[in-house]
């Protein structure tokens, strides 16, 4: 066992270190924050995503050929967390960068590999994800948005959901209906659909928290030319499960990690200041509890995701590990926003714009948001499914 | 970067898991340990890894131990072999050279027999340990009992942790030494005889005490190898009721199907999956703190550890007795073995709720806020 990084690695770390100093705005993280109006949040993103670009730090991991730098996993891991502990904010092209690209790098024609993969580690495409729809959710084969061939194009009808980004988006990868009569993992196809195409309506769908990320979309007489199928026809079920085996790694999950621990830290000293009858909240000996409970569950979030890590190192193959790392983290952290209302008390109702209200009311924003960790990527009884039947064997 | 076991390590797990296999079944535990077992694992050296090597040892650390206490917990081995690896194991770091060779050699064989004594009716933990030894013209004197001492009346020599004055400090006393007698308990765990040593005026010198002379550090360390082991055992326990479960809803039918078809019952699997893969990261990691991190990064590590895998072992256990339904709960099946090892091991070396203090604790420290 080893916990420290080479001297290689630590050189790229101070490299990526020296960069984010540099163009970060000053005083970013203290004084200077994130946009709060949704769109110029997004625009500041995208602005941030360019920029990472021109700095040679955006889609490290790609192959050099397309403008990677073919970094290591370890590089990877570095990267992600360095990005959080400068507290740099996430480019906005994620489904891009992650999703399509992966995709294309593993089914795509070289026309399409040229055509797009430049242009989203620049920052110049943004995409979005129309797999989703109102009745395939957990049950994605569903699908029923359908293409029908007319010439040399497929024409699109149908309805998608929780489509992030979609109105910042240029382009959309869509899983579509091609073949009716097929069992249904075996009828559909995947599509690059361009978002300019007449027939395609986007329509924001608030999210509890009040924010709109994600969408609907309606495809109406979407005209698609056929040389934006990927892959084979009707092979699209077996593309889109690689697309989400590969969407996120336990390098990124390190990441994410210290996100929440930035979290965590900051509910600590919140803690610590907050009046509580005559002593600070953190000197209640139940709350403390359960923030001890969190520090215990965030730190080993960590620790599974570096033995996550060290294995992919060693090339074993990624699997259903991903899904126990969800589940795991993911109700951590749910736990943790709960334990936040609490040390909050009587100010737990008070939201960003009150005088009272406590830290801008990010506790309250984040409270509301982790709604959603058991939900997306594979909601929790999909995970524990998967854990059940392929780590553990039992029967379907 | 590697936050894994080396292949020799591996090798060594699988022997002992191979070993523990044959040599402890459920009959044994439930008859008594068969007297062959210290001998056999003494073979494995596992009793001499610890030891340095000029002092005949192998002079590997926790890290190298991890898996093997975890295959313990699996087989649930007994009680006094983790205590007498742990005891081997601060006397082999802080122990003077005399009482380095003096006991080592015997206990790396298996032919000299070690167990600990920490707990007692007021304190699992250092700090609350009320056991106080007297100066006197030839040394000290000791009166007061600790509790829960694994198989003391089969041990050779016992690891007593006590205070010198306002020191804490380890001795090295014989069950057989003068004022000394033990009493033995009626526990939880069926697999293991306990004793409580009362001390009626036992006398000290310094030849007794671990290093020569009080050294608070070493019973903090020692109290860390315990509950970081205890959290590994604990680790290997949950693993093997999480086994059982699964094998048992594997084959089971009800309204004509497997059970572990449902997933009421599947969603239960998967979260004591879940929360044995935690209990690895957590312990692992403890193991490693121990050999290499400086001690407030292992007080942090071993009582991340001791937390969650008490709280982990023990739902996963009650998960396993849950799925098994009627059968479960009888005598016969064995899981209560499990349970009530657990529970012993829950309540050892600071329970959860003092190591999470403990970790908030340092973390408020570390982060100069107040409280």
């Amino acid at each position: 066992m080893d916990f420290t990084y080479s001297p290689k690695d630590l050189a790229f770390r101070d490299e990526l270190r020296g960069w984010l100093a540099a163009n970060l705005p000053q005083g970013w993280g203290e004084t200077v924050f994130l946009p709060e109006d949704e769109d110029e949040n997004a625009m500041f993103r995208l602005d941030w995503e360019r920029k990472l670009y021109k700095g040679g730090w955006n889609g490290i991991a790609w192959p050099k050929d397309y403008g990677g730098r073919g970094a290591t996993l370890v590089e990877q891991a570095i990267f992600a967390e360095e990005m959080a502990r400068a507290k740099a904010p996430e480019g906005l092209n994620i489904i891009g960068r992650n999703l399509v690209a992966t995709t294309l790098l593993h089914h795509g024609s070289d026309a399409q590999k040229a055509r797009f993969l430049p242009k989203i580690i620049s920052g110049e495409e943004v995409w979005c994800q129309g797999f989703s729809e109102p009745n395939a959710g957990s049950d994605l084969a569903a699908v029923r948005c359908q293409a029908v061939r007319d010439g040399d194009h497929f024409v699109v009808n149908g309805q998608k959901i929780w489509t992030s980004f979609a109105q910042y988006s240029q382009w959309c990868i869509l899983l579509a209906r091609t073949d009716p009569s097929a069992p249904k993992h075996k009828g559909i196809s995947f599509l690059l659909v361009d978002m300019k195409t007449p027939g395609i309506t986007i329509r924001p769908l608030r999210q509890i928290s009040g924010e709109c990320e994600f969408n609907e979309t309606f495809f109406d007489d979407v005209r698609v030319p056929v040389e934006n199928l990927v892959g084979e026809l009707n092979g699209g079920w077996r593309i889109a499960m690689t697309t989400l085996a590969y969407e996120r790694g336990p390098e990124d999950a390190l990441g994410r990690q210290l996100v929440f621990r930035q979290e965590l830290d900051q509910l600590l000293a919140t803690a610590a200041k907050l009046q509580r009858g005559n002593r600070s909240a953190i000197e209640d000996g139940l709350l403390r509890q359960k923030l001890a409970k969190s520090l215990v569950g965030i730190e080993i979030m960590r620790l599974n995701c570096l033995r996550a890590f060290s294995k992919s190192l060693k090339g074993a193959p990624r699997g259903a590990e991903a899904s126990m790392n969800k589940l795991y983290w993911s109700h951590v952290m749910q736990d943790m926003f709960d334990t936040a209302m609490e040390v909050l008390g009587p100010l737990a109702p008070l939201t960003a714009g009150d005088a009272h209200a406590v830290d801008g009311g990010r506790f309250q924003l984040g409270f509301l948001r982790s709604k959603a960790f058991t939900i997306y990527s594979g909601s929790s009884e999909i995970q524990r499914n998967i854990i059940a039947e392929r780590v553990l064997g039992l029967p379907k | 970067m590697d936050f894994d076991f080396n292949q020799e390590q591996y090798m060594f797990q699988d022997t002992v898991r191979d070993l523990l296999a044959s040599a402890l079944t459920m009959e044994h535990l439930r008859s008594g340990t068969p007297a062959e077992l210290w001998g056999q694992l003494a073979e494995t050296g596992v009793f001499a890894l610890l030891t340095r090597e000029e002092d005949g040892g192998l002079g590997l650390g926790y890290t190298d131990l991890a898996l093997i206490f975890e295959e313990f917990g699996r087989a649930l081995v007994p009680a006094p072999i983790a205590a007498a690896i742990v005891a081997g194991g601060a006397i082999a770091r802080f122990g003077t050279p005399e009482q380095r060779a003096q006991l080592l050699p015997g206990h790396g064989e298996g032919a000299l027999r070690l167990s600990s004594a920490f707990a007692e009716t007021v304190a699992t933990v250092p700090a609350a340990m009320t056991l106080t030894a007297r100066p006197t013209d030839a040394g000290w004197t000791v009166t007061g009992s600790k509790i829960l001492v694994p198989d003391a009346a089969a041990a050779d020599k016992l690891l007593v942790a006590l205070r010198f004055g306002d020191d804490l400090g380890l001795a090295l006393v014989e069950p057989s030494r003068a004022g000394v007698t033990l009493r033995e308990q009626d526990t939880l765990d069926l697999t293991a005889r306990y004793h409580e040593v009362i001390f009626d005026h036992v006398t000290l010198t310094a030849g007794d005490i671990v290093g020569g002379r009080p050294d608070p550090a070493a019973v903090v360390a020692c109290f860390d190898a315990a509950a970081a082991v205890a959290a590994l055992q604990m680790t290997g326990m949950a693993a093997r009721t999480l086994d059982e479960a699964v094998t048992y809803v594997g084959q089971r039918k009800q309204f004509d199907r497997v059970i572990g078809s449902f997933q009421a019952i599947k969603h239960r699997c998967a979260d004591m999956a879940v929360a044995v893969d935690a209990c690895r990261s957590a312990a692992y990691y403890a193991a490693w703190a121990l050999d290499e991190a400086a001690p407030d990064e292992r007080a942090r590590a071993v009582s991340m550890a001791k937390s969650w895998c008490g709280d982990n072992a023990r739902f996963t256990c009650n998960q396993a007795i849950q799925l098994h339904g009627g059968i479960g709960f009888t005598w016969e099946l064995g899981l209560h073995l499990f349970l009530r090892r657990i529970k012993c091991e829950e309540a050892s070396f600071g329970d959860a709720d003092w190591h999470r203090e403990r970790v908030i604790g340092a973390t408020l420290r570390s982060m100069e806020l107040a409280g």
